[in-house]
């Protein structure tokens, strides 16, 4: 999967990426083209490299300023190096492209030096400078200068002297222009042929810039966010601290906390039960965030981190576009999830995600939905997350419950603007199998009709004194 | 020539043509050729290409200006490969026209070659400022009146003005009609404090209450005043327009009672597009328009030969617009033979 894809899917992975510092056209080309990583050595060296850059941005700052600037000024010659190769005649602004392309390479490669250590590899492109360059002004702007061709120089100074004398007519000047001027086509067909052998070196330079530009970025976002190197590992996936970079920067704006959590998916099923608004969802979205983000090649956003890898992430939220397809919400969500059991039963390697799964049916068979998806994933030890507000779940499998509003609040008052500061979004394992009842209660703080609620209320108590008669 | 003088204390100038060969062309070249001996750096431009491609369609004139050495120009890539003469490449733009991408070069050798360039008033403005950085002092925008264009040659410093036969044929009608020009020209500026409040909008009719803040009348645009006028007064009597000001609208303001405190802004004196008679008329009623951008007009050039072989009256045509406008004004024709 591409990058590209997975941004339109996960909005806070579309955050992320536009959050990125990226200077130049192929660094953002590099980062939408970025294949999903599957293999824990790849992953491990682009990791190391991003290490590396963070180090270089601790101790020199300036320096890597200073190649940002200069990654900003280049441009994707990606274009003119195709037509090089493909044996075209470049043109004037193709060449001032290739030559100022070429500047800055270099003024990258020796700006590396002074790092540490060296971060990305460059071709040394000096010898091309030399012949795009050959009066050494040491700037990048170009035309076919008369120290390519003696003939050259003496038809351009013919040229010059019947315009000065303004003697000749406007035919003869014309004829000393187009004699200089084929002379000239002559000499940028020569120098196309003497720069060819660079289209190689300039190819791998422009993949190797795009690389560092987008390294430098997600290292800044590293520092920027405090996010942390994944360890991979076979066995659980655990995260400590983990947090939606998102909505933590929404929660700050509004000068609120954000609570982080800590978490670990077995290789096997897991349903979390809370309240609402306990942030069950957000759970949900951040582990598929981590998921891939770390198999872009990302840090992730937790104090500590293990992650194993899947082949697959499937997320379903519910909030799909299913009037679009004429699938009621139910089906659409059905289809999806259809889709994660087959896999599950082909034993691959997923993570499978389910926000409140058979939400829009009755409860009874609301219930007995979750109770089979869910033993479909335990019995095939499919890595997954079921979030639910059903009671009654079989009691072999795992269970996560958000704590919620346990906290003590004192005098304090609720309302529907402070219950993030009362509500602890932390997780407890659960064995019960029964979820919090505190849906009117957190209905009644958000401030909704009052009939409501002692409606509801006076509806519980009928049916709790029938059963006591009973 | 004395105008020559007063170019040098601009930053950028626009030539621009009332009407196709008015003599622009000849303007820009008679300048050009004047400031050869000058040590400032000059670069030139145009604004968008429509210009060039009529010239292209009636073939009545070559639209290409001659450059000397040293020169730095702006023109799109399809006219840079079109270039008659020798030039290194300074910069090539990352945003694209639809002539290719903008190509920043100077002349090695001199010679001709046609001009294009951004096509909206944010993007010139930027070009002018991006070209001074590159240590350019006098940039000279090659411009055109268009109802079409975004871009407006107001957004330069200074502006010469060409005016001649192509537009009347009849010499009090052709003073009529440049003093029109001259008189929106000289429209006031607004206080440079309010001009932020205007910038960014870019459609609709905005009114300026009494504190000082701009408020959407909820009028889409000039043209569906007849359909909302009962809005049009209810937070006052000074407005800004940001797109075209037509006859109808003025017509229509001409006719309130409260005409003679009516304010109308607008982007420069480029917007309007209503008749003299509608504008003299508002404007004799009390009515006022100020722009946002206002231009120096240092110099009018007239053409007295018309594209059909008409020939007008040079002194008598110079003399009548002298009388009129307070502004220098020179014959293309006779200063090109001046020249060589």
């Amino acid at each position: 999967m591409q990058f590209r894809k997975a941004i339109s899917e996960i909005k806070g992975l579309q955050y992320l990426a536009e959050e990125l510092d990226l200077q130049s056209p192929m660094g953002k080309r590099c980062l939408l083209d970025s294949e999903m990583l599957y293999n824990e050595t790849e992953l491990n060296i682009e990791y190391d490299l991003i290490d590396k850059v963070i180090q270089s941005i601790e101790s020199d700052p300036k320096l890597i300023a200073d190649i940002q600037s200069k990654l900003s000024h280049l441009r994707d010659i990606k274009g003119t190096v195709g037509n090089l190769d493909a044996n075209l005649i470049l043109d004037d602004i193709e060449l001032f492209e290739i030559k100022s392309f070429a500047f800055h390479c270099h003024g990258i490669l020796n700006l590396q030096k002074d790092l540490k250590q060296e971060v990305i590899s460059l071709p040394n492109l000096s010898g091309l400078v030399d012949i795009l360059d050959p009066q050494k002004s040491g700037i990048p702007s170009f035309y076919i200068y008369d120290d390519y061709s003696e003939e050259l120089a003496e038809a351009r100074k013919n040229l010059r002297i019947a315009k000065s004398e303004n003697g000749d007519s406007e035919a003869k000047l014309e004829e000393l222009f187009d004699k200089a001027q084929e002379i000239e086509s002559r000499v940028r067909e020569e120098l196309c042929d003497k720069i060819r052998v660079f289209a190689g070196d300039l190819r791998t330079a422009l993949n190797q810039l795009a690389h560092f530009d987008l390294l430098i970025a997600k290292a800044k976002q590293v520092i920027q966010l405090s996010f942390n190197r994944p360890e991979l590992v076979k066995e659980s996936t655990i995260y400590n601290g983990m947090f939606h970079p998102m909505i933590k920067d929404e929660l700050q704006k509004q000068k609120k906390q954000y609570q982080e959590i800590d978490i670990e998916l077995q290789k096997s099923v897991c349903l979390i039960t809370g309240a609402n608004m306990a942030g069950k969802t957000v759970v949900l979205k951040t582990l598929a965030l981590c998921q891939y983000l770390c198999q872009f090649g990302f840090f992730v956003p937790a104090s500590k981190a293990k992650v194993s890898l899947v082949n697959r992430i499937m997320l379903s939220v519910g909030d799909d576009q299913s009037e679009l397809n004429g699938l009621s919400s139910f089906a659409s969500e059905m289809m999806n999830v259809n889709q994660m059991v087959e896999v599950a039963q082909s034993h691959e390697n997923v993570l499978v995600l389910v926000d409140e799964l058979a939400r829009t049916t009755n409860p009874v068979e609301g219930l007995a939905i979750v109770n089979a998806v869910a033993d479909i994933f335990y019995q095939n030890n499919t890595r997954s997350v079921i979030t639910t507000h059903y009671s009654g779940l079989n009691s072999y499998f795992r269970k996560l419950r958000v704590k919620g509003l346990d906290k003590d609040f004192g005098d304090q008052r609720i309302t529907k603007n402070n219950i993030n500061s009362y509500m602890d979004y932390s997780l407890v394992e659960d064995n019960t199998g029964e979820v919090p009842h505190e849906a009117l209660r957190i209905a009644s703080l958000l401030g909704i009709n009052k009939e409501i609620v002692e409606k509801a209320q006076n509806q519980l108590n009928m049916n709790a004194s029938k059963e006591e008669i009973l | 020539m004395p105008f020559l003088k007063d170019i040098e204390k601009y930053k950028s100038l626009s030539i621009v043509g009332l009407e196709k060969n008015t003599g622009k062309t000849e303007c820009l070249n008679y300048v050009l050729s004047r400031l050869r001996d000058s040590r400032k750096q000059i670069a030139l431009t145009s604004i968008g290409i429509d210009g060039e491609n009529r010239d292209q369609v009636t073939q009545t004139h070559k639209p290409e200006i001659e450059l000397n050495e040293g020169m730095m120009f702006v023109t799109s890539e399809m006219h840079y490969a079109k270039r008659r003469l020798f030039s290194e490449v300074i910069d090539v733009s990352r945003q694209t026209t639809s002539l290719g991408r903008l190509v920043t070069a100077k002349t090695i050798h001199s010679g001709k070659v046609m001009l294009s360039g951004p096509a909206n008033n944010a993007e010139i403005v930027r070009l002018i400022a991006d070209l001074k950085a590159k240590g350019v002092d006098l940039t000279i925008v090659d411009g055109a009146l268009s109802r079409k264009s975004l871009g407006s040659p107001a957004v330069t410093e200074a502006m010469i003005l060409a005016t001649g036969a192509a537009l009347s044929a009849n010499i009090p009608q052709l003073v009529f009609k440049t003093q029109y020009v001259y008189d929106l020209i000289q429209l006031t500026e607004i206080d440079s404090e309010l001009k932020p409040k205007f910038r960014g909008i870019e459609n609709g009719i905005w009114a300026l209450d009494e504190s000082g803040e701009v408020k959407d009348t909820g009028i889409s645009s000039v043209l569906m005043i007849k359909k909302e006028k009962d809005k049009l007064f209810q937070f006052g009597t000074d407005f800004f327009v940001s797109g075209a000001v037509t006859d109808q609208f003025l017509d229509f303001l001409k006719n309130q009672k409260q005409v003679n405190k009516i304010r109308l802004i607008i982007r420069d004196f480029t917007r309007v597009f209503a008749n003299p008679e509608t504008y003299y008329a508002f404007v004799k009623k009390g009515g006022e328009i100020q722009v946002l951008d206002k231009t120096n007009l240092v110099a009018i050039t007239i053409n007295p030969v018309s594209p059909d072989g008409y020939r007008l009256n040079s002194d008598e045509l110079k003399l009548a617009l002298e009388t009129k406008l307070q502004v220098p004004v020179f014959d293309v024709k006779r200063i090109e033979n001046a020249v060589s």
